[in-house]
C-alpha cells in the first residue's frame, strides 16, 4: 500500500484521543436453574455494576480526555431520564468550561453520529449503553455494556480518511418510552437490508479514501447476522477475527458498539496503518482511519484487553436483582434520602468532582470543602479547591452493612485518607466487602448512589486501585 | 475561659422514668404524663405548680416545648424543647441545671421522651435537610462498627479476643438487666446468642446493638441548698460537661477511630469540676452510652477508668461487672433498656440517682458515693458527648 496517498479529508479532522470504558463484571451463564450441566463454553456479556448507568460510565470513559473545542455528546439507548440532558451530568463532572455545550444523541445509530460529530465538529464523545433484555431472551447474553469515549480536533490517534452514511427507516430495535427492553424484528429481514446498507457505505467510504483494502476492519451491528455477513464480505485479506471475538465477551453495547470496538481496534493499531470501521444500525455508517504516530499517548485509560482480564464474573441471580429484573425483600430502613436541587449546584465542584478545600494557613485539605478549616479551624482560607478525584486513598477503617438499601447483601462503607491530604468517608465498589482491608489502596469512581422521588443521586465511590501501572497508561 | 461548676451547687430531689418498652398502647404523650407523674408523685409536698421552668428534650417525637406543655397542660410556665442528637436527654438536664443555678428559677424540670415504635423501620431514623446527597448513608451501627478493626490494628488485638470482649459487653448489661424491671429485656444472654446473632455491621450481629424502644424520663433540680427541704436524700450534681465536636474527625485526615475525642474533653471537665483526680479508682459505678458493644470497651478509656488498650482485657477481666471495682450500666443499659433517644441521658441519670440513694435493690453497688453518667450522639469522629459526675454527698 502506498501510504503517501493516503491524505485525511482535513487536516484536523481525526481521533486526538480515546478511552474505552468495561465495567468489572461479566457475566457467562443465565440459567435460571444452574443445577444441570454447565452449557459448553458460550458468549459472554459485559455488565455494569448496579451503581453504574450511562452518566457514571461515560464519566469514567471521558475523564482523562481534553475538549477540543467542539460540544460534548452522550450518545445512548438507555438514557437515565427523559427529558433531562444526561451530558450536562457528565458536563459538571469532567469541570468543562460553561461554554462547551452537552447534548444527548440517542436511538442505536447515535454512536456512529456521536463519532462523526467528533470528526467533523470536533465534539468530545462518550457512547454508553447498559442493555437489558427479558431475562432468558435468546440473546441475553448478546447484549452487554460499556463505554467509549473520544476527543476530536486533532489526529493524535488518527486521521480520517474518508466516511460515509446511509440512511433506512428500518423498524429493527424500538421501544416505548418507560419500556426497559428493545422489541426486536424478525432479524433475517433486518440483516439484509442492514447488510447493504453497510456494504454501500463501506465501498463509499473506502472510496472516499482512495483505498481498496485496509489493514483492519472493524464491524459493528445491532444486527449480529448483518455483523456476520458484514465482515465475511469486507474482511477480504485481513485475517483478524478481532471485532467478533470482543463482541463474544461483551456482547452488542448499544450506541457504545462502533466505539468500544473502534478503541479496542486503535489499541493495537501501529502508526500509518488504515482502519476500516462499518456501524450498521438504523441504515449504515463508515469511516476510514489512519493511525497517527501519537496513537499510544492517545489512549487515556487501560486498553480494553486489560479490562476484559480483570473483569469478575458475576452470577445470575445478582445480576437480575442489579438491574431490577428480581424484587429482593431489602432491610426494614427508609430509601436513602433524594438531593436536592440547591444543595447540588451550590456544591457542584464536590459533587461531581470531588473538590476539598485546602487551608491557606495549614494546607490541610477539609473534605467536604468548608469555610473554615477542620484541622486548625482557621476561617476564609480554604478558597482554594483541590480535587482529590484522581488521587488514591487508603484505607483508615471499614464496615460492612448488612441493611443496606443498594441491590445487594451487603455493602462495604470505607474511611479512607487520600494521598496528599483529604480524608473520604465513602462506599467501596467493585470489590467483595470482605475483600476490602485496612490499609487498601483506592480510586475515586463517580456512581450512582441510589434514586430516590425519581432523582438519580451521583456521587463517588471508592474501587479497589489498579493493583499495577500500566506502562502504556496515557501521560495525561 | 473555662467550662467550671456552677456559681450555685444544685441537685437532684426527684426522678421518674418509665419502662422502656414497646409501648404500643402509649403515645409520646401518656409516657411524659407517666414520668412526670412518678417524679413529682415521689415528693409529698410538691406538685407540677411548683415547678418554675420545664424542659424537654425529644429527636423526633415532638416540636417546640409544647411537646410537654400541651400532654401536661401546663399553664403560664416556659418550656424549652432540646435536641442534641443520642444525647437529647443529657441536653435537657443540662439546660435545666443552668437554669437553676443562675437563680432565675427555684424548681425546674427536665424532661426526656422518644416514641419509636410507631414507626415501622427497625432502627433509628430521622429527617435530616434537603442535602447534597454525598452523604453516606449511614446505620448508626455501621458508623460505630469502625471502632473494632482501628481498635484492634492500634493495639494488636486478635479477632477472638476482641470479639470477646464485645461479647462481654452484652452479656453484662443483658445480666444487669435481668435485675431490672424497668428494662426493656430482662433476659440474660450466652455468648452463643449475641455471637450468633445476624450480621448487622461489620463484626457486629443484632446483640451486639442497643434495642429500640419507647420511654420517657423526668428529674426535679433544685439549688443544693434547698435541697433537704423536699427530700433527706437529694442527689448532688459533682461536675459536667458539654462537647459538640467539630466533626473534624471525618472531615480531615488524622483521627484513627479508637477514641471519643469529644468524650475525652467533657470528661476531663466533669472530673475537675468534681474533683475527681483518679476516675478508676474514685468511681462508684458509671452509666455510659453502650449504644453498641465496642462503644463500651473505648469509653472505659475515654472516661479513663482502663489504660489504653486495656479495656478489652478489662471487660474480660470482670473489672466492670455489677459485682466487678468499677461496675458499669448497672442498670442494664442501652443493651437492655433500648434507646429512646431523648429519654436515655434522664435514664441513666435515673439509676445514678437511684444507685447514690441506695434503693437498686438487687442491683445496688454497695457503699455508692459517686457515679458518672455519660451519653454521646453522632459517630466516631464526629460526635457530641455529655459526661456528668453525680455524689450522694454535696
Amino acid at each position: 500500500m502506498d501510504l503517501t496517498s493516503l491524505e485525511p479529508l482535513l487536516p484536523d479532522q481525526g481521533i486526538d484521543a480515546y478511552a474505552a470504558y468495561l465495567p468489572a463484571y461479566v457475566l457467562t451463564d443465565n440459567r435460571l436453574d444452574p443445577t444441570g450441566p454447565a452449557p459448553a463454553k458460550g458468549p459472554a456479556r459485559s455488565v455494569a455494576g448496579y451503581d453504574e448507568d450511562v452518566v457514571t460510565m461515560a464519566v469514567e470513559a471521558l475523564r482523562h480526555l481534553d475538549a477540543a473545542g467542539g460540544p460534548l455528546l452522550l450518545a445512548t439507548t438507555s438514557a437515565p431520564y427523559e427529558a433531562k440532558t444526561a451530558a450536562g451530568i457528565v458536563h459538571e463532572a469532567l469541570g468543562l468550561d460553561p461554554g462547551v455545550s452537552a447534548a444527548d444523541l440517542r436511538g442505536h445509530r447515535s454512536g456512529a453520529t456521536a463519532l462523526d460529530l467528533v470528526l467533523r465538529a470536533g465534539a468530545l464523545a462518550a457512547a454508553a449503553d447498559v442493555r437489558t433484555t427479558r431475562p432468558g431472551a435468546p440473546d441475553e447474553l448478546g447484549q452487554g455494556d460499556a463505554a467509549a469515549a473520544f476527543a476530536g480536533g486533532g489526529a493524535r490517534a488518527a486521521a480520517l480518511l474518508g466516511r460515509a452514511g446511509h440512511t433506512t427507516e428500518i423498524l429493527e430495535r424500538w421501544r416505548l418510552p418507560g419500556e426497559r427492553h428493545d422489541r426486536v424484528w424478525d432479524e433475517r429481514f433486518t440483516a439484509e437490508i442492514l447488510a447493504a446498507a453497510g456494504l454501500d457505505a463501506a465501498r463509499r467510504a473506502l472510496t472516499e479514501a482512495s483505498l481498496a483494502t485496509v489493514d483492519h476492519v472493524v464491524v459493528s451491528s445491532s444486527n449480529p447476522r448483518a455483523a456476520a455477513a458484514l465482515r465475511k464480505a469486507l474482511r477480504g485479506t485481513v485475517p483478524s477475527q478481532q471485532d467478533a471475538a470482543l463482541e463474544r465477551a461483551t456482547g452488542f453495547t448499544g450506541a457504545a458498539h462502533p466505539g468500544l470496538l473502534l478503541a479496542a481496534a486503535l489499541d493495537d493499531a501501529e502508526p500509518g496503518q488504515t482502519v476500516l470501521l462499518v456501524s450498521a444500525t438504523e441504515g449504515a455508517d463508515a469511516f476510514v482511519f489512519r493511525a497517527g504516530d501519537g496513537i499510544r499517548a492517545a489512549r487515556r485509560g487501560p486498553s480494553v484487553r486489560d479490562q476484559l482480564a480483570a473483569r469478575q464474573s458475576l452470577g445470575y441471580g445478582r445480576y437480575l436483582r442489579w438491574r431490577g429484573l428480581l424484587d429482593v425483600q431489602g432491610p426494614a430502613r427508609p430509601a436513602a434520602p433524594a438531593p436536592a436541587a440547591p444543595p447540588m449546584h451550590r456544591r457542584a465542584g464536590w459533587k461531581y468532582r470531588l473538590e476539598g478545600s485546602q487551608c491557606g494557613a495549614c494546607g490541610r485539605v477539609t473534605t467536604p470543602p468548608s469555610r473554615v478549616c477542620a484541622a486548625c479551624g482557621i476561617a476564609g482560607a480554604g478558597e482554594a479547591k483541590v480535587s482529590l478525584r484522581d488521587r488514591t486513598a487508603r484505607v483508615v477503617s471499614v464496615t460492612r452493612d448488612h441493611l443496606t438499601t443498594m441491590p445487594e447483601p451487603e455493602v462495604a462503607v470505607v474511611i479512607a485518607d487520600v494521598d496528599g491530604g483529604g480524608r473520604l468517608s465513602a462506599y467501596a465498589t467493585d470489590v467483595p466487602p470482605g475483600d476490602v482491608t485496612v490499609g487498601m489502596p483506592m480510586t475515586p469512581t463517580f456512581r450512582r448512589l441510589w434514586t430516590t422521588d425519581a432523582i438519580h443521586n451521583y456521587f463517588w465511590k471508592l474501587r479497589p486501585a489498579p493493583t499495577r501501572t500500566r506502562p502504556t497508561e496515557g501521560t495525561h | 475561659m473555662g467550662s467550671r461548676r456552677t456559681t450555685h451547687d444544685v441537685a437532684i430531689v426527684a426522678m421518674g422514668c418509665t419502662p422502656f418498652r414497646d409501648h404500643w398502647h402509649s403515645s409520646a404523650d401518656d409516657l411524659l404524663v407517666d414520668a412526670v407523674q412518678e417524679c413529682v408523685g415521689s415528693l409529698p409536698s410538691v406538685t407540677l405548680d411548683d415547678v418554675d421552668a420545664f424542659w424537654v428534650g425529644t429527636q423526633g417525637s415532638g416540636m417546640s416545648g409544647q411537646t410537654l406543655a400541651r400532654p401536661l397542660r401546663l399553664t403560664g410556665k416556659p418550656v424549652t424543647r432540646v435536641e442534641n442528637y443520642c444525647a437529647t436527654g443529657s441536653e435537657a438536664f443540662r439546660n435545666a441545671v443552668f437554669a437553676v443555678a443562675s437563680g432565675a428559677y427555684d424548681m425546674v424540670m427536665a424532661t426526656g421522651v422518644e416514641k419509636l415504635k410507631d414507626s415501622s423501620f427497625s432502627g433509628l431514623s430521622a429527617v435530616y435537610p434537603p442535602a447534597d446527597g454525598t452523604d453516606v448513608d449511614w446505620t448508626a451501627p455501621a458508623g460505630f462498627s469502625l471502632l473494632a478493626p482501628a481498635y484492634q490494628e492500634a493495639y494488636g488485638v486478635d479477632a477472638r479476643d476482641m470479639r470477646s470482649a464485645l461479647t462481654k459487653v452484652a452479656m453484662k448489661n443483658h445480666a444487669n438487666g435481668a435485675l431490672n424491671e424497668r428494662a426493656q429485656f430482662r433476659k440474660a444472654v450466652t455468648a452463643e446468642t449475641v455471637e450468633n446473632s445476624p450480621r448487622i455491621a461489620g463484626p457486629l450481629g443484632v446483640m451486639d446493638c442497643s434495642g429500640v424502644s419507647d420511654g420517657a424520663a423526668a428529674a426535679i433540680v433544685v439549688r443544693a441548698e434547698d435541697a433537704h427541704r423536699y427530700t433527706s436524700r437529694p442527689i448532688y450534681l459533682k461536675g459536667m460537661s458539654f462537647v459538640a465536636g467539630s466533626g473534624a474527625g471525618l472531615a480531615s485526615d488524622g483521627y484513627d477511630f479508637t477514641s471519643f475525642p469529644e468524650v475525652v474533653a467533657a470528661a476531663r471537665q466533669a472530673y475537675e469540676q468534681a474533683g475527681v483526680t483518679d476516675p478508676a479508682t474514685q468511681i462508684s459505678l458509671a452509666e455510659v452510652h453502650d449504644c453498641f458493644t465496642p462503644t463500651e470497651v473505648v469509653l472505659m478509656e475515654d472516661l479513663g477508668f482502663s489504660e489504653r488498650g486495656k479495656a478489652w482485657r478489662d471487660l474480660l477481666d470482670g473489672r466492670y461487672d455489677l459485682g466487678g471495682a468499677l461496675p458499669v450500666n448497672t442498670d442494664g443499659g442501652l443493651k437492655s433498656f433500648g434507646h429512646p433517644i431523648g429519654a436515655t441521658g434522664l435514664r441513666m441519670m435515673f439509676e445514678c440517682f437511684t444507685q447514690l440513694r441506695g434503693e437498686a435493690g438487687a442491683r445496688q453497688v454497695p457503699d455508692a458515693k459517686l457515679a458518672v453518667a455519660q451519653n454521646l450522639g453522632g459517630q466516631p469522629g464526629s460526635c457530641v458527648a455529655f459526661v456528668a459526675v453525680l455524689g450522694s454527698e454535696r
